[in-house]
C-alpha cells in the first residue's frame, strides 16, 4: 500500500457532520426566513458550506503508508504534509460508528508526542481496517529493533502475536463500577442550579393552599433531579464501556469499548508515562478501584481527563496482580507506602489548610444568608473530613531503583501513581519559612499527561522524606 | 534544603533596578491618564490617588526586594542536571535532568543584550523552567551540552 490514497467516500459524512456542527445556526435561519428575499440569498452560501466545502475537504485529504513513515496530506487553501516515522507514534486510535460497521470502515487517528494543537496529527475519517493493521505492523517492527537497521525494514510477514493478557468486565464488577460512578455530581449541581431558579413563581402559581407543601416539593424535586442525573450517567457509562476488553500482545496494549461507536486504542508499553489507581470514597467502601494509563497523547481525552482506562473495576487486593501481566515493570503485590506517609501532628496541618480554604467563603455566605447557617456549617465539616482524608491517604515509597509509587487524596479520591524513573520530567521541593523551623517540605513530581503536565504533589512530608526522593531522582535520572 | 551554589550574575541586579524604573514610568503614565479622566470626565478623585500610591509604592517595594531576590535565586548546572532555586518565604527547588530536556531557549531583551546576559528557558516534555539571567557564555554552553546529548541519540524516551 505505497500508493497515495484517499479515504472512502463515506468519509464525506464525517466532513458533512463537521460543517453542520459549526454552521447549524445558518440552517435554522434559512428555515425561519424561507419567505423573505434575504433568506433565499443565504441558500447559495449554505450549498457552499454544506455541500461543496465537505466535498473539497474530503478530496483534499490523502495518505500513504510507506515502510518508513506514515504520510498525510490535507488542507484546501494551505496544504499540510505530515511525515510521521513509526517510532514516533504514541497512540493509534480506531473508532467505528455503528453506521460504518456494515461497510467494514473505521476512523483512524494517529498521535505523536508533539505539543501542537489539541488534535491528532493524522485523522482518516473512513478507511478499511487493513490501514490500522499495516500501521501497526510497521510500528511494531520499528519499535522492536532499535539497533539493527537491516531487519527493521523487513516487516511484511509477521505471524499474529500471542496474547499475553486479557481483561473483560464481569457483570458484577461492571455494575459496581457503574453504580458507584460520581460522574453525575457535576450534572446534578448544574441541574439543581437551574431548578433553584424555578420554584419561586411556580409555587406562587400553585396558590397559597399549597404553600406549606413547598419545602416538600422542593426536596422531592431535588431528589427526582438527582435520580435523573444518576440514571443518565449510568446509561452513558453502559454505552461507553459496552463490551470492554483490554488485551496485551507483545509490547503493546489494546483497549476496546463502546456500543454505538466502537473505540479501540493501541499503545506501545514503552509510551506509558505512568499508571494510576483511582478510587473515590464510595469505591473505597466496596474496595474496588480503576486502573488508568497516563499517556502523552490525547487519544483518551473522551475517557476521563486523558487517562486511558485499562481496568475499570478491580478489587483492591487484586489491583497489582491483575495489572502485572499487562505492564511488566509493575510490582506483583501492593507495596508498603508508609515511607512517605504523613503522620501524627502533620495530619493536623492538612486539616487546618482545608478548613482555612473553606472558612472565607463560608463566612461570607453565612453573613449574607444567615438563615442557611446550618447548611454552610456542613461545608466546614466536609472540609475537615477532606483534610483528614488527604492526610490519611498520602503515602509512597521507592519500590525499586527505577520505580516510584506515590499516593494522594484529593477531593475524596485516592490516587496511587506508579511512575517509572525514566518518565519523571522534573522534581520540585517547596518549603515555606515556617516549615523550615519544623523541618517539613512539599514534594512535587512532574510527569507528562495528555499534552500537559501532571504534577503529583505530596504535602507536608518531613524534609528527610522529600529530600530522599529528590536526591534519588537527581542522582539516577540520567 | 541545602544551598545551591551559583548566584545569578551580579549585573542582573542592575537590570532589575532599571526594570523597576520602567514600571515606575508606566505606572506614572497610567496615573496621568486617570488624572486626565478625573479633570475631563469627572472620574472619582480617589481612583487617581490610589493609582498614584501604587505607582510610587510598587517600584519602591520592587527595588527594596532586589538584594533578597538576588540572594535567594540560585542555579546549578552539572553534567547530569540543571537545578534552580528561588524564594525565601516560599522556597522552591527543582531538579531537571539533562536527559529529560527537550529544548533550551535563550531569550534576551534589549537590557539583557546590553549586559551580555540571556534568559534561559529549559523545557521538558511537560514542564518549563526559567533562569532569569545567565552569562551568555554559560547559557550557550548549556545549550551545546544539551544539543550534544540529543545528538548521542538515546533511544527515544517519550
Amino acid at each position: 500500500m505505497t500508493k497515495t490514497k484517499r479515504t472512502h467516500p463515506l468519509g464525506l459524512l464525517d466532513h458533512l457532520a463537521k460543517s453542520v456542527k459549526n454552521w447549524w445556526p445558518l440552517l435554522l435561519i434559512i428555515l425561519a426566513q424561507n419567505q423573505s428575499w434575504w433568506g433565499k440569498l443565504l441558500i447559495p452560501a449554505a450549498i457552499l458550506i454544506f455541500v461543496i466545502w465537505p466535498l473539497i475537504s474530503w478530496w483534499s485529504i490523502s495518505y500513504r503508508i510507506t515502510p518508513t513513515a506514515l504520510e498525510f496530506h490535507s488542507g484546501i487553501l494551505v496544504r499540510h504534509h505530515e511525515h510521521i516515522p513509526y517510532a514516533r507514534i504514541q497512540t493509534v486510535q480506531r473508532k467505528q460508528w455503528f453506521y460504518l460497521a456494515p461497510f467494514h470502515l473505521e476512523e483512524v487517528s494517529v498521535e505523536t508526542a508533539s505539543h501542537e494543537d489539541g488534535k491528532p496529527e493524522v485523522r482518516l475519517a473512513a478507511v478499511t481496517p487493513d490501514v490500522a493493521a499495516l500501521i501497526d505492523r510497521y510500528r511494531q517492527a520499528a519499535n522492536a529493533i532499535p539497533t539493527d537497521n537491516s531487519t527493521a525494514t523487513s516487516a511484511e510477514p509477521v505471524a499474529t502475536p500471542p496474547v499475553q493478557a486479557t481483561y473483560a468486565l464481569t457483570s458484577r464488577s461492571k455494575w459496581q463500577f457503574i453504580l458507584t460512578s460520581t460522574g453525575f455530581i457535576p450534572i446534578l449541581l448544574v441541574a439543581l442550579g437551574i431548578y433553584g431558579k424555578l420554584p419561586h413563581d411556580l409555587i406562587e402559581r400553585l396558590g397559597s393552599d399549597l404553600a406549606h407543601f413547598s419545602v416538600l416539593l422542593l426536596i422531592g424535586g431535588a431528589l427526582v433531579i438527582a435520580l435523573g442525573a444518576w440514571l443518565f450517567t449510568a446509561v452513558m457509562l453502559l454505552i461507553r464501556y459496552y463490551r470492554f476488553r483490554a488485551t496485551r500482545t507483545n509490547d503493546q496494549i489494546q483497549v476496546a469499548k463502546g456500543l454505538f461507536q466502537r473505540n479501540t486504542i493501541t499503545v506501545p508499553l514503552q509510551r506509558i508515562q505512568a499508571i494510576r489507581f483511582k478510587q473515590t470514597i464510595f469505591r473505597q467502601w466496596i474496595a474496588i478501584q480503576t486502573t488508568q494509563l497516563l499517556l502523552a497523547s490525547r487519544a483518551a481525552a473522551e475517557d476521563n481527563n486523558d487517562d486511558l482506562v485499562l481496568l475499570p473495576a478491580v478489587t483492591q487486593q487484586q489491583s497489582y496482580a491483575d495489572l502485572h501481566p499487562f505492564v511488566d515493570w509493575t510490582p506483583t503485590t501492593a507495596p508498603d507506602l508508609t515511607a512517605l506517609s504523613v503522620t501524627n501532628g502533620r495530619r493536623w496541618l492538612l486539616v487546618r489548610n482545608a478548613l482555612l480554604i473553606a472558612l472565607v467563603p463560608v463566612a461570607i455566605a453565612t453573613w449574607l444568608w444567615p438563615t442557611w447557617n446550618a447548611l454552610f456549617d456542613i461545608v466546614l465539616i466536609i472540609a475537615f473530613g477532606q483534610g483528614l482524608f488527604a492526610a490519611n491517604n498520602t503515602g509512597g515509597s521507592l519500590v525499586n531503583h527505577h520505580l516510584l509509587v506515590l499516593q494522594t487524596g484529593h477531593w475524596w479520591t485516592r490516587e496511587t501513581y506508579l511512575v517509572p524513573l525514566a518518565k519523571i520530567q522534573s522534581v520540585r521541593l517547596r518549603q515555606s519559612i515556617w516549615m523550615k523551623r519544623t523541618h517539613l517540605m512539599h514534594l512535587t513530581v512532574n510527569v507528562r499527561h495528555g499534552n500537559n503536565n501532571q504534577a503529583i504533589a505530596l504535602r507536608y512530608l518531613t524534609a528527610q522524606q522529600a529530600e530522599s526522593i529528590y536526591d534519588w531522582y537527581r542522582m539516577n535520572a540520567n | 534544603m541545602s544551598q545551591i551554589r551559583n548566584p545569578l550574575p551580579n549585573r542582573i541586579k542592575l537590570i532589575w533596578g532599571i526594570s523597576a524604573i520602567g514600571s515606575l514610568l508606566v505606572l506614572l503614565i497610567v496615573t496621568g491618564l486617570f488624572w486626565l479622566a478625573q479633570t475631563y470626565w469627572n472620574w472619582a478623585a480617589w481612583l487617581t490617588v490610589t493609582m498614584l500610591v501604587i505607582a510610587i509604592g510598587e517600584p519602591i517595594v520592587e527595588t527594596a526586594l532586589i538584594p533578597y531576590r538576588y540572594r535567594f535565586t540560585r542555579y546549578m548546572i552539572s553534567d547530569t542536571a540543571v537545578e534552580m532555586q528561588a524564594g525565601f518565604i516560599f522556597k522552591k527547588r527543582v531538579a531537571i535532568p539533562i536527559a529529560r530536556v527537550q529544548n533550551v531557549t535563550l531569550n534576551a531583551g534589549p537590557l539583557l543584550q546590553w549586559q551580555k546576559l540571556s534568559k534561559v528557558t529549559v523545557a521538558t516534555a511537560s514542564t518549563t523552567h526559567t533562569i532569569e539571567g545567565l552569562e551568555l557564555a554559560i547559557a550557550e554552553q548549556l545549550r551545546d551540552q544539551i544539543m550534544q546529548l540529543a545528538r548521542e541519540a538515546r533511544h527515544d524516551q517519550n
